[in-house]
């Protein structure tokens, strides 16, 4: 058995298939995963996303700290904005992805994948050596919710937080639901508008419940993991474990445009992020459409040629495209690029692919 | 849910049906679908391919996995249910009657039905 969030016997009344995911007992699924994933699609979803980290980061040094952690600029990050970031070893290879919010001058919050929380904070503590700083792991102290869509906006509107308060696109603000103190970010992993609202445990089961009702004349519904994985593949974000790992840099991974060329503060894998932004790699990611009537899935292989060439590292069925959809790593020496045909090993036959852009579905945040 | 009289499941959660003139009708059970999730995919054998009991005849895979599904009593395939592999969401919506999977024919089937539950005692077994 898995740690439980607090939500557990919520989800389990709510009728939700309940599975092991990153050492949590999490919902799967509540009415089926083709059914919520579309209800974020085209109304609201709320996900119990409480498994994943809060690491708080302060002190004096805060700043450089972090400067020395992710390749990204913390610098410039005004107070409530946030960041998409990685967390490279220093072979570039990846502890995990992250998002780094800039709540005060000298306090950050981080937030860490599930199944990578000790290992982060064991990472950013060993790191941590010359530096004024302190760093709290407060995972157990408080829950996360996404909430997701288009109508997202106008639910919080009917709970009192109307849009001209709501935070902008990848900011962050301290407000008030019914009086409980939150934090709501304009956030998520979904690729619809929406937000992240982190709240302490003990007030977490009564939001859930008051963020559901509210939500149901916008035709908001609980939504599970399943959903959250065909949602995010839709949206090409990286799952880490799937498409990042040790041995994945985030250049490798197309993540480039999220990385400063003129960061001027040394960073943990910084010498082989640049030579590798400016001489190249030996793999990517791509992403690709089956031709062939198979579902590509993690660690399948790719073929092009005759020749085995890469591996899937995300892949299945898109319900908004209707079409079986993945992402994986090929080798940078063969001639594949968009359009291109390749093949998935799909028990010991080989299936025709495209090779597409990403997002397979294009994103619809709100950025004003 | 509509469960047909005198199926026989196997604990693998795949269902046998004596048919006419021999045939019997082999799909998943109620219990299976619903565990499966949504259905996105269905691969079938060829007609005339035959398959001993236990034997991978078949792949049915759900929005999180593909699972392999194996025969309840050896038999040689006599028709494929086309239907399914157009629209796979028909395993989940009616798994007894549109959702079938194959028609098999087989000197061996009774023999091979003995471990098989019938549908009262399969839900027992599950519960």
């Amino acid at each position: 058995m898995g740690k439980r969030t607090v939500l557990y016997d919520t989800h389990v009344k709510l009728g939700a298939k309940m599975v092991e995911f990153g050492g949590w007992d999490m919902p799967v699924q509540y009415s089926g995963i083709i059914d919520e994933h579309n209800t974020v699609r085209n109304a609201a979803g709320l996900f119990d996303v409480s498994h994943m980290g809060q690491i708080f980061v302060s002190g004096f040094d805060a700043l450089n700290f972090l400067q020395k952690v992710v390749p990204q600029d913390i610098s410039k990050l005004s107070a409530g904005s946030a960041v998409y970031c990685q967390l490279p070893y220093e072979t570039g290879g990846l502890v995990d992805d992250l998002i780094i919010y800039r709540l005060e001058e000298n306090t950050y919050l981080v937030i860490a994948n599930a199944s990578n929380v000790e290992k982060d904070f064991d990472w950013l503590l060993k790191n941590s050596g010359n530096f004024d700083v302190i760093l709290k792991n407060s995972s157990e102290e408080f829950s996360m919710f996404a909430l997701q869509g288009q109508n997202a906006g106008k639910i919080l509107g009917k709970l009192s937080i109307p849009e001209d308060i709501q935070p902008a696109f990848f900011t962050i603000k301290p407000l008030e639901i019914s009086n409980i103190p939150v934090y709501i970010s304009r956030t998520g992993y979904t690729g619809e508008d929406g937000f992240e609202v982190i709240v302490k445990n003990e007030n977490a089961v009564f939001l859930w419940n008051l963020l559901l009702e509210s939500g149901k004349e916008f035709g908001l519904k609980p939504i599970g993991l399943g959903a959250r994985d065909t949602l995010r593949l839709e949206a090409a974000l990286m799952l880490y474990g799937n498409d990042l790992n040790e041995l994945t840099t985030p250049v490798e991974a197309g993540l480039k445009w999220s990385i400063p060329v003129d960061k001027g503060e040394d960073y943990n894998g910084k010498s082989v992020i640049l030579s590798q932004i400016n001489s190249g790699t030996d793999k990517k990611l791509i992403g690709f459409e089956m031709i062939d009537r198979a579902i590509a899935r993690h660690e399948y292989e790719i073929y092009f040629g005759g020749e085995k060439v890469g591996i899937v590292t995300s892949g299945g069925f898109s319900p908004t495209l209707n079409k079986n959809i993945g992402m994986g790593y090929i080798a940078t020496k063969y001639d594949i690029k968009l359009d291109s045909v390749i093949q998935i090993m799909v028990r010991n036959k080989l299936y025709n692919a495209r090779v597409v852009k990403r997002p397979f579905v294009k994103k619809r945040y709100k950025i004003s | 849910m509509f469960v047909p009289e005198g199926i026989l499941c196997s604990k693998s959660h795949e269902y046998l049906l004596e048919g006419e003139n021999g045939v019997f009708v082999v799909g998943l059970t109620d219990y299976a679908v619903e565990q499966l999730g949504d259905i996105v995919f269905v691969e079938l054998p060829e007609i005339g391919s035959e398959f001993a009991k236990g034997e991978v005849f078949a792949t049915v895979e759900s929005v999180k996995a593909a699972s392999e599904i194996y025969m309840p009593a050896g038999g040689k395939i006599v028709e494929i249910n086309e239907k399914i592999v157009e629209n796979p969401e028909i395993l989940n919506e009616s798994p007894y009657e549109e959702g079938w999977l194959v028609k098999i024919e087989g000197e061996n089937i009774h023999a091979d039905s003995g471990d098989l539950l019938e549908y009262n005692d399969y839900k027992e077994e599950i519960e």
